[in-house]
């Protein structure tokens, strides 16, 4: 019976690397089962009690994010990294941001999606639903170490995002922008499977799993890499830069961004925007590491397009929505920076490893002010905010011109706002990687983003309006006075204690 | 069976592929262009599942279940998308959704 039991014991020791740790992707499961148990409530409550879902699941999110920093603090970042479900998974210090960024993500846009759809009569449990299905689809793409995991979680995401830009079935607009973001993701998927299958095949051995990116990395490390490899990787990197909205893939943006419910507007810009730049960053410092001294001219090269493409085209918009979804094509160019910059200088700054998270949340409470701003605003159509719709905001709703002041301060990276020292440590860590002529662009680009930012600001602020009617003053929920206040303190907050 | 290669079967792939982003580039009709857009999805499939066999690893052909598995899911979202544009705009072709400018 003991020789019965150690056998058993030393089987499993052998089995020991090989086991899946569910502890440690328990925020995802979560997550995954508070989207179910939207759709519990909403089976079970009766119409009076139905405004708790959305409460429940934002309180959940909360829960999962503070269960999140609580083990994430714990987490010694010399420990090095938890790697788990047989290479599936890889848990480092620097995913618990990335999963905090997700979860702040969907705390946020269900702030807005819920007095958004009351007002449109839309359903808001199903929202809730797909909302919490995407947070917990991307935060698994956030830890992903093999291809399979990366593939399925990012198209979980995707097939959710196409739900929700589409979501106004009874609008022309967001319909046409689902179609045309369904394509457009479509396409990129099509590529990023292509791009994983050479990669895979051209790497492939008896024996090797070149799905997984240990695996990938020692095989280019070995100098296995040919011309299918290298199309592959190429392939790779275009997926992702749709998902980032970066060069050359960032035609859909305008569109996408413009159609879609205000609300899906501001996941879109934060937290799809955050998948595409930590997959890019998890990619190019893990699997395709022994190729940086070819990936990081590559992406130099695409920071500087994008930032100019982005800055050009937000210039010659004059509707918000728009403006906001170029602006966020020149944020893709500065991401794309700082990934070059981590790659050239090798992580050894304190931030650099952080930098990204750093950068995504700032520009994410800086893109919710923003959208907190258009969501209470009255308009006929979503899609259509013209520059000219804000004239007289001042004096109708002082707190909502006070959330879209932040908001753009802390977008364009005014001192002392969170987006500010965001921009900071990018251009420092350019500077520091000796990337001058990135660091130039991104410069002039700030100088650029600066022009069109103010010009919103401008209108709301300025522009005394002829109307009287349009000096009726807009009523704001007290929920959304205290978040927009939150979001506020925040931004100066995080930009006065660096 | 012998004389085929890994070669014949990336260059099917590889048709199959361009074809798919060809219709993608070229066609209007959004049923088509859905078309063209799971053609490339198959034409990396078939790739995969070559690789899979010529290399002698089993990990391939186990991507191919999660790969229709998500594709199914992701053409039921595409033409539930596409029905609801056809019943607002009484059209499926591309270049007559013009209702996003500036």
């Amino acid at each position: 019976m003991i020789s019965l039991l150690s056998t058993i014991d030393v089987a499993f020791k052998a089995l020991a690397p090989q086991r899946a740790d569910w502890a440690s992707i328990l925020p995802e499961i979560c997550v995954a089962g508070l989207a179910l148990f939207c759709l519990i409530q909403a089976m079970v409550l009766p119409k009076s009690l139905r405004w708790l879902i959305p409460s429940t699941a934002r309180t959940g999110i909360v829960l999962v994010l503070v269960m999140c920093l609580v083990s994430g603090t714990a987490w010694n970042p010399h420990e090095g990294t938890l790697t788990t479900f047989a290479g599936l998974l890889q848990i480092s210090d620097v995913t618990v941001g990335f999963r905090a960024t997700f979860l702040l993500c969907a705390f946020l846009t269900s702030l807005l999606a819920t007095p958004f759809l009351e007002e449109r009569k839309a359903t808001i449990t199903d929202y809730h639903h797909v909302l919490l299905v995407i947070t917990a689809a991307f935060m698994l793409l956030a830890q992903s170490n093999h291809f399979v995991t990366l593939f399925v979680s990012l198209e979980t995401a995707a097939v959710g995002l196409y739900i929700l830009v589409g979501y106004l079935r009874l609008s022309g607009a967001s319909l046409e922008a689902g179609v045309k973001y369904l394509v457009a993701g479509g396409l990129s998927s099509a590529f990023l499977l292509m791009g994983m299958v050479l990669v895979y095949g051209s790497l492939g051995a008896p024996g090797v799993d070149s799905l997984n990116f240990d695996q990938v990395a020692s095989a280019i490390h070995a100098g296995k890499t040919t011309a299918l490899t290298m199309t592959g990787i190429a392939l790779i990197l275009g997926g992702i830069a749709f998902k980032l909205g970066s060069f050359p893939f960032h035609a859909w943006i305008p569109d996408v961004y413009q159609g879609a419910p205000t609300p899906t507007t501001a996941l879109l810009a934060t937290a799809s925007k955050a998948a595409g730049a930590f997959t890019l960053f998890l990619l190019v410092t893990g699997p395709f590491q022994p190729l940086d001294f070819r990936i990081a001219p590559l992406l130099a090269g695409l920071a500087v397009i994008t930032l100019l493409v982005g800055n050009l085209g937000a210039l010659a918009s004059t509707d918000i929505k728009r403006t906001l979804a170029l602006s966020g094509v020149s944020h893709a160019g500065f991401i794309l920076a700082a990934i070059t910059g981590i790659l050239v200088s090798g992580q050894n700054g304190d931030y650099d490893r952080h930098l990204l998270s750093i950068y995504l949340l700032a520009y994410t409470v800086g893109t919710y002010l923003t959208a907190q701003a258009l969501v209470f605003l009255p308009v006929a159509e979503d899609h259509r905010r013209p520059l000219l719709g804000l004239k007289g905001l001042l004096r109708r709703s002082p707190i909502l011109t006070s959330a879209l002041g932040f908001g753009i301060s802390s977008l364009a990276g005014v001192p002392p706002s969170v987006g500010f020292f965001a921009k900071l440590l990018i251009l420092i860590l350019l500077a520091q990687a000796k990337l001058w002529w990135v660091f130039g662009v991104a410069l002039l680009s700030v100088a650029i983003s600066i022009h069109y930012y103010f010009a919103i600001l401008r209108e709301a602020v300025i522009r005394p309006s002829q109307e009287s009617q349009e000096v009726q003053p807009i009523s704001v929920p007290l929920s959304a006075q205290f978040i927009i206040g939150a979001l506020i303190v925040i931004t100066l907050l995080g930009g006065l204690l660096f | 069976m012998e004389n085929t290669t890994l070669a014949h079967h990336l260059l099917l792939a590889g048709l199959l592929f361009v074809i798919g982003l060809t219709g993608v580039l070229v066609r209007r009709n959004l049923l088509v262009v859905y078309m063209c857009l799971e053609l490339m999805l198959t034409a990396a499939t078939l790739a995969l599942v070559a690789f899979s066999r010529f290399n002698q690893t089993m990990d391939g052909a186990v991507f191919v279940f999660f790969i229709i598995t998500v594709a199914a899911a992701e053409v039921a979202v595409g033409l539930a998308l596409i029905v609801a544009l056809f019943r607002q705009q009484k059209t499926v072709q591309s270049n007559e959704l013009n209702t996003l400018c500036d």
